[in-house]
């Protein structure tokens, strides 16, 4: 019963343990791990459930003895994983804030230009920010 | 905090550093990949025109007054939309139920994916939702809104993408994407259009 809870909660401290362990996958990624650990179980034991709100992880959480080890691993692993890339998207902003400063001055950022001005100054972007940039998925 | 909480905290943290190489194949499935939905999604221009969630629905409530008669001899509504940017994706539903496939996930990751690139991050989206002609009308107009409300909802609570940003529209059996074949599956379908910026324009870096 307690689970999969145990699980989730690991999955939000995972989370803020970005820069320890910054190695992130996509959303694509993450999605299509849990679509295929727990498609057979949610399709067997919650098929009127739906992905949002909580409503599947509580569906699950209450069948947890049925569900197997593989959608119970999976799920904490996907839902890590996508506190991650999050966590480390976020992250970009303050860690790339100098670089910013330094290598693209009056630039208002947005539609990603921002983003264009560091991949091109790559060579001379610090490494923290290189990182940021590789974690976060936007290379 | 107890003790086991950190010890899975930990368990996960470590097992996602092998995470890669294991969903490489479960990726695969996607059919639109995230570069495809970003190319799709961006470049929206100032002279393109402007639409609104209420918009969309008075149109498709107008639509549905003015043709009352039979699917098959009916015109589809043009949105008249193709100036916006705008992708079409399907997204797997179980029959008659707004209850998205699980094989449909990463599908829904790759909409995050190119949702969180900054090159839309500023861009708010209409997310809609479409069935084919099969069935009663009144029901697919009802239906296509809750898939429309279920892949926002799920783009929102799973994929952490802000909820001011998408607005979910359902349209129902009247924007077909093949008007000839008016039954066929590929009508069924959820479109996202950018539709506009969101938030104040940023400060210049310095």
């Amino acid at each position: 019963m307690r689970g999969f809870r145990l699980l989730l909660a690991a999955a939000a401290l995972a989370g803020s343990a970005v820069a320890a362990d910054a190695q992130t996958i996509s959303y694509a990624q993450a999605g299509a791990m849990l679509g295929k650990s727990c498609g057979p179980d949610i399709t067997k034991l919650c098929p009127t459930v739906n992905l949002g709100n909580g409503a599947l992880v509580a569906c699950l959480d209450s069948k947890i003895k049925q569900v197997s080890a593989k959608c119970q691993s999976d799920y904490a692993m996907a839902t890590a994983s996508i506190a991650k890339r999050d966590a480390a998207q976020d992250a970009i902003g303050q860690i790339c804030n100098a670089d910013a400063a330094r290598l693209c001055p009056g630039m208002i950022p947005q539609d990603g230009n921002l983003l264009s001005c560091l991949l091109q100054a790559t060579k001379v972007v610090s490494a923290a920010c290189n990182q940021a940039i590789t974690d976060a998925g936007y290379r | 905090m107890t003790s086991p909480l950190i010890r899975f905290a930990l368990a996960a943290s470590l097992a996602l550093t092998g995470a890669s190489a294991l969903v490489s194949t479960a990726s695969a499935q996607t059919q639109l990949s995230d570069t495809q939905i970003l190319k799709g999604l961006q470049g929206l221009t100032d002279t393109a025109p402007a639409i609104t969630a209420d918009q969309m629905r008075k149109m498709v409530q107008q639509h549905m007054t003015q043709y009352p008669g039979e699917a098959l001899t009916r015109p589809s509504l043009a949105l008249n939309l193709d100036k916006l940017p705008q992708i079409n994706v399907q997204i797997q539903f179980r029959l008659n139920s707004a209850i998205i496939e699980p094989s449909s996930y990463g599908t829904l990751g790759a909409i995050a994916d190119a949702l969180h690139n900054p090159i839309l991050h500023g861009y708010k989206f209409i997310v809609t939702g479409n069935t084919d002609v099969t069935g009663t009308r009144e029901i697919n107009l009802k239906l296509s809104q809750q898939r429309a409300d279920a892949v926002v909802n799920a783009l929102v609570t799973v994929f952490n993408v802000s909820p001011n940003r998408l607005e979910p529209v359902g349209l129902g059996e009247e924007v077909l994407l093949d008007p000839k074949n008016p039954t066929s599956g590929i009508n069924r379908r959820v479109q996202i259009f950018t539709i506009g910026r969101v938030g104040p324009t940023p400060q210049p870096i310095r």
